[in-house]
């Protein structure tokens, strides 16, 4: 649907990423409430004012968190956004080579976000490496935090669901690698927090827990794990 | 006019602790002030949330909690939590090595610098709290205060209500260490004893230079 929709000149946005000249009008939702949700919400309010919205495409399955099915059923109850609530239950693995591979996680990440939309990169050669870290998680609203870790950083959780085109795989969601230190994300006020959480305990990892912006504590206590489990003292 | 001596610092939110290299004097200024002044010090090396460009070799916080409580604590295995002004913190040991970590670091209100505020707002000396006040679930430090001030407007009395924020405090501590039987505490709130006695197991304070001690021994052995 979204191709045809391509090749009849419509110009697709992705809702959790920061859309130019538009930022995020923090009105719409509750104070303690995600912040990538808060960004989707803002973007779409931003973009019907400009006129340029003709359909948000909801995602509402279990491949997301409760919070667009909630922010979907308001949205179509008291205003006149066209939505459309879609699930994604796919099965089928398509296969995770740049959560493995060695490029930067930062870079990593943006080639997994980027992929929703546009095939990876021609000649892009993806090397599979051991992993001497893990990260846990979501995209990040904020990608900074990812600067902070060593290239041979695997990615797991959600993430890697995502780049295996299987949003709703809750058993790959939970694999990590045995005796890797791994770092947990989540954003704060996310409902995945409580399994973040968990699985940190159980693995031995570090949970950590982002608003919007990381503090430099935040960034001091990864820094710490980091040097305390791999001798890293970061890129300089 | 002679060259400032070199020292260590340890410049949190709240209070900058200062080692003299060349006389080993220690003096707490509050952070404010020394970075009003900074260009004065001659600083070797460094750790702390207000360190700025120009501090020597950094040293992350938990690194240094986890040096100087290791040249302070002779046990093989023990934890020790940093209590300050802006969040709390802590090392677990075992085998005389570093087994585990974390970091309160989102609520401020949490931490070291709202339990001053209130003592000074209160005008109550730690001393004179009751030890026996039921504990405020401290959610977050603004939920727990809330809750405070509607225990004192219910009748209870403004000590009984800090008491209790204090337990809920020291309760939310235990929970991030795992409850440890021992409890080796760093930091400003050391000199606070309401609130070392607001914990429900044996605390130990270490006082307010642990983290310098760190900063001492890894400055000692690296020759930074």
């Amino acid at each position: 649907m979204m191709q045809e929709r391509i090749e009849n000149g419509a110009l697709i946005f992705d809702l959790d990423e920061p859309l130019a000249d538009r930022p995020v009008k923090d009105i719409y939702l509750p104070n303690a409430y995600c912040s990538i949700l808060k960004r989707v919400v803002s973007n779409i309010f931003s973009l019907r004012e400009d006129g340029g919205l003709d359909l948000v495409i909801a995602t509402v399955g279990k491949c997301k968190c409760d919070g667009m099915r909630n922010i979907a059923s308001w949205l179509e109850r008291t205003t006149d956004i066209p939505i459309l609530k879609v699930e994604n239950d796919n099965a089928k693995g398509a296969g995770f080579p740049i959560s493995r591979s060695g490029l930067p996680l930062l870079k990593k990440m943006e080639l997994i976000v980027n992929s929703v939309f546009a095939p990876l990169p021609d000649g892009l050669t993806l090397e599979e490496c051991a992993p001497k870290c893990g990260f846990w998680g979501v995209p990040p609203y904020d990608f900074g935090i990812l600067e902070l870790f060593p290239d041979e950083t695997h990615i797991f959780g959600w993430t890697r669901c995502m780049e295996n085109k299987t949003p709703a795989d809750i058993e790959m969601e939970c694999e990590v690698a045995s005796g890797v230190p791994t770092v947990f994300f989540t954003q704060s006020f996310c409902q995945k927090s409580a399994f973040a959480y968990n699985l940190a305990r159980e693995h031995g990892g570090l949970y950590v827990e982002v608003d919007k912006a990381m503090s430099h504590s935040t960034r001091a206590k990864i820094e710490a794990f980091l040097e305390f489990n791999l001798g890293w003292r970061g890129k300089r | 006019m002679s060259a400032p001596s070199p020292i260590l610092l340890d410049c949190g939110t709240g209070y900058a602790k200062i080692f003299n290299l060349e006389d080993s004097t220690r003096a707490i200024v509050p952070s404010r002030r020394f970075i009003k002044s900074v260009s004065e010090y001659r600083i070797a090396a460094s750790t702390g949330h207000n360190i700025a460009s120009g501090s020597g070799e950094r040293v992350n916080e938990l690194v240094a909690l986890a040096e100087g409580a290791l040249a302070m604590v002779e046990e093989p295995d023990f934890t020790v939590l940093d209590c300050g002004a802006r969040d709390v913190k802590y090392v677990q040991i075992r085998n005389r090595r570093v087994a585990g970590m974390d970091w309160n670091t989102e609520c401020g209100a949490f931490a070291g610098q709202v339990v001053e505020l209130l003592t000074r707002y209160f005008d109550i000396e730690p001393e004179n709290l009751p030890s026996d006040a039921p504990r405020i679930p401290v959610v977050c430090g603004v939920l727990g205060m809330t809750s405070m001030f509607d225990m004192i407007s219910q009748g209870k009395s403004h000590e009984e209500a800090l008491a209790g924020f204090l337990r809920g405090v020291a309760f939310n501590c235990e929970t991030l260490v795992g409850r440890p039987d021992r409890l080796y505490l760093s930091g400003g709130l050391c000199d606070n004893k309401a609130f070392v006695s607001a914990f429900t197991r044996e605390t130990i304070p270490l006082g307010r230079f642990v983290l310098i001690e760190g900063l001492r021994k890894i400055y000692s052995e690296n020759n930074i």
